[in-house]
């Protein structure tokens, strides 16, 4: 994966969008998650 | 990307355009995978209601099973494909969430023994395919990009090794193409040899971790056995990526040594720029979930949230992949991979048997 030619790679994204979810679950925005 | 060689693209050049030039595939990975879930569901139901013993077949399967059926049929229209090719996006995503479902404690002490069987295949496989693609006459290059794709973890390896040695485009796409098409083929092969062997969870979704080279291929083996053994797998998978800096820096010093491969000057940034971040958001989540951060309903809902990833993960792998593409790449390099991974799948079962047997994993 090319990671050299941008300042924020794939992976890093990734990373911060399950982080931003992990955040929403903790500080109670999202409750519950249906499956 | 796996997609380039299986999943051409029409790139707009604008970031709105690029942004909104997604959402048809993201839709369609989310429609198809929802569709393997439907079909799981209603297959139960329907045993349930008319008393039927029905054989219980994983959504995972489904997805990727309908997913094949839309590529090698009508084939992915040119406006799902960039969206589509997010399917490795939502896989990472996953992933950290995943860490949620692991004390550090297990991460620990699977991934130290994990690590520990990922360094004996890394040897093992390396060695093995080098030698193997010598012995088929293959192009050097093409021989280690192999021997990274099914030593390391697929896909991604190839492409970042492609970038250090100065690969022909053409070696990338042989050497690809012969992986995710053996991908493919352990997505069904695995969990038969596993229930065959009658493998516990744990012991199976390390051997799928260890053996199976993409991290999507590797998390959907492990999950088409069983839920727990989808966990094991990736973090048995997890650990072999989390080394792919290592290997490819190895390389890149290697062909520089032949000068044909610019040097490595900074080392430290070259082994960063490679390395997987998700492997440290995993961690960080599996981290905070050790330290009680989050509650019980928490963890379920972060763990329901790395279930929907994996399945938009599912669905693309099934759309992403051609037959008919992957089968006009060539025999040689196929042969070499099918060998090779034969004998790399034989020797990580005996890894992990020899483990199940002195750590009762």
């Amino acid at each position: 994966m090319s990671t050299s030619t941008r300042r924020f790679s794939l992976d890093s994204w990734a990373v911060l969008l399950a982080l931003a979810a992990a955040l929403l679950v903790r500080i109670g925005i999202l409750q519950t998650v249906p499956w | 990307m796996a997609s380039s060689v299986t999943l051409p693209q029409v790139r707009p050049t604008s970031f709105s355009g690029r942004f909104f030039g997604l959402i048809p595939g993201i839709l369609l990975l989310l429609v198809v995978g929802y569709a393997g879930k439907f079909i799981e569901q209603s297959i139960a139901h329907y045993g349930k209601a008319r008393h039927l013993v029905l054989p219980n077949i994983e959504y995972v399967l489904w997805a990727i099973l309908l997913g094949l059926a839309i590529s090698n049929t009508i084939g992915v229209p040119a406006i799902f494909r960039a969206g589509v090719a997010t399917y490795e996006f939502w896989l990472k995503a996953g992933i950290v969430l995943l860490g949620a479902r692991f004390l550090l404690g297990d991460v620990l002490r699977l991934g130290g023994l994990s690590l520990v069987l990922v360094f004996i295949e890394l040897a093992v496989a390396l060695t093995f395919m080098t030698y193997l693609g010598r012995g088929f006459k293959l192009s050097p290059k093409l021989v280690t990009l192999l021997a990274v794709g099914s030593s390391v973890c697929g896909v991604s390896a190839i492409i970042a090794t492609q970038g250090a040695i100065d690969a022909d485009e053409e070696d990338a796409s042989y050497a690809i193409a012969a992986i995710l098409a053996l991908g493919a083929i352990s997505l069904f092969v695995f969990p038969v040899v596993g229930h065959a062997l009658h493998m516990s969870d744990h012991a199976y979704g390390l051997w799928t971790g260890l053996a199976v080279d993409n991290t999507a291929e590797a998390t959907a083996a492990g999950a088409l056995y069983s839920d727990a053994a989808g966990k094991v797998a990736v973090l048995a998978k997890t650990c072999r990526n989390a080394l792919i800096g290592f290997v490819v820096l190895g390389y890149a010093i290697y062909w520089a040594s032949k000068g044909q491969a610019a040097e490595v000057k900074n080392k430290g940034a070259f082994l960063w720029s490679k390395f997987p971040k998700f492997v440290l958001g995993f961690l960080l989540i599996s981290l905070l979930a050790t330290l009680s951060v989050f509650t019980k309903p928490q963890l379920t809902a972060l763990g329901n949230l790395s279930r929907w990833a994996f399945l938009l993960t599912f669905a693309g792998v099934g759309l992403r992949t051609n037959l008919r593409e992957l089968g006009k790449q060539g025999a040689r390099p196929f042969i070499v991979g099918a060998v090779g991974e034969v004998a790399i799948a034989l020797i990580t079962l005996g890894l992990v048997f020899g483990a199940d047997r002195w750590f009762h994993l």
